[in-house]
């Protein structure tokens, strides 16, 4: 029985490319194909794939800045927002505030008012008041032996 | 003159040979090496000075076949279509050619395999030479991948050199699968049989080069099927 150690076998390595008795090449090649495939696949499920919140870990900062609030000595309180941006005049004071005018048009959204019209037409006929005469009903009326 | 041709000769013979020659008279030599020429290209050659040329081979104990499996591409392609025989080598030299040329297992695309089997094996439970045996395993996670290619061409110049096996021989093949999860080395034997096994697995656990806190485990090819089996041997 043919026994080697490791040493012994890598003592009989050869310093130099010794070339192998089947098709490297092709061998090479097909694992290359398949290792290119596979990059595409992983690329292709990367970009179809849903995308997910990225707020788990950074959560946008939503931080309204806070009114100043004083007190008098009156007791009443006055809020004020400091503005980022003061415009200055000529004379080094600050200018007055040009506020535009806007004349804001609402339109309601019809959707979400109820509706009018009833739901069930039948309905129409019982709220409709009925003043019809009804000369039958009349004759047997007891209105007039009372009277 | 004599004396010339006999040195000239010795340099063309392997070393083994030389030992045989130099205990041997000077016309034992002659008479053994009459069927031998030394041409004019020749002289001075020598196994060392010229390692190409050099037609001795180390014969191995028997003939190996590198199987790789292809991972899959498409959705019609079976098992048997993937599992392909890459080449069979019976000597040391020829081993070294196909190792040296072939990609390491670190170059290997997920979900390939190496397999390396005696004779005409196939690397599956199917075989007849297999039915009966198992296969001892170990992973290695990815944090011990680096040394992945070391740790396998050291399995394959055990299970080639047979220095792993007894008398007997129990190796059938061994393999290593490229995972997402890391890589698994198995060496498949022909028995389950206990005594034997465990003098094999304690010398695969020293190839491997593994710590005394890992687990080399085998399993029985007859529970293979079974998600939930557990190792019939543990070292």
């Amino acid at each position: 029985m043919a026994k080697y150690t490791e040493e012994e076998l890598l003592q009989l390595k050869p310093t130099e490319d010794v070339s192998a008795n089947f098709d490297v090449d092709g061998f090479k090649t097909m694992i290359a194909e398949v290792a290119e495939h596979h990059e595409i696949a992983d690329l292709f499920h990367q970009k179809a794939r849903r995308r997910s919140s990225h707020h788990h870990a950074v959560r946008p900062k939503i931080k309204a800045h806070k009114p100043k609030i004083t007190k008098d000595e009156e007791g009443w309180c006055t809020s004020t927002r400091k503005a980022s941006v003061v415009a200055v005049g000529d004379d080094g004071e600050p200018s007055p505030a040009f506020v535009a005018q806007e004349t804001l048009r609402v339109k309601p959204n019809n959707k979400n008012i109820a509706s009018s019209r009833p739901a069930d037409t039948r309905d129409i006929v019982t709220d409709k008041p009925t003043m019809t005469f009804n000369a039958f009903a009349a004759l047997e009326s007891d209105e007039e032996d009372q009277v | 003159m004599h004396r010339q041709k006999v040195r000239a000769l010795i340099s063309l013979l392997p070393p083994h040979h030389c030992v045989i020659i130099i205990n041997m008279s000077v016309e034992e030599v002659t008479q053994k090496t009459q069927g031998l020429s030394v041409s004019e290209n020749q002289e001075g050659q020598t196994v060392l000075s010229n390692s190409k040329d050099f037609n001795l081979k180390h014969p191995l104990n028997s003939k190996w076949t590198l199987w790789y499996t292809k991972p899959p591409v498409g959705e019609n392609e079976s098992w048997s279509d993937l599992l392909r025989p890459v080449t069979s080598f019976t000597t040391v030299e020829e081993f070294w050619a196909i190792q040296q040329s072939i990609p390491r297992p670190r170059e290997l695309p997920l979900k390939s395999d190496y397999h390396l089997f005696r004779d005409d094996i196939r690397p599956e439970w199917e075989d007849e030479a297999n039915s009966k045996g198992g296969k001892w395993s170990f992973q290695f996670k990815s944090a011990r991948a680096p040394h992945i290619d070391d740790l396998w061409l050291r399995a394959l110049l055990a299970v080639i050199g047979e220095s792993i096996d007894e008398d007997d021989s129990e190796i059938n093949g061994v393999v290593v699968n490229v995972r997402r999860s890391g890589y698994k080395i198995g060496l498949w034997t022909k028995s389950v049989d206990q005594e034997p096994l465990s003098k094999v697995g304690a010398k695969f656990k020293a190839v491997l080069q593994l710590e005394e806190s890992d687990k080399l485990e085998f399993f029985a090819h007859s529970s293979a099927n079974d998600k939930n089996a557990r190792p019939t041997l543990v070292l």
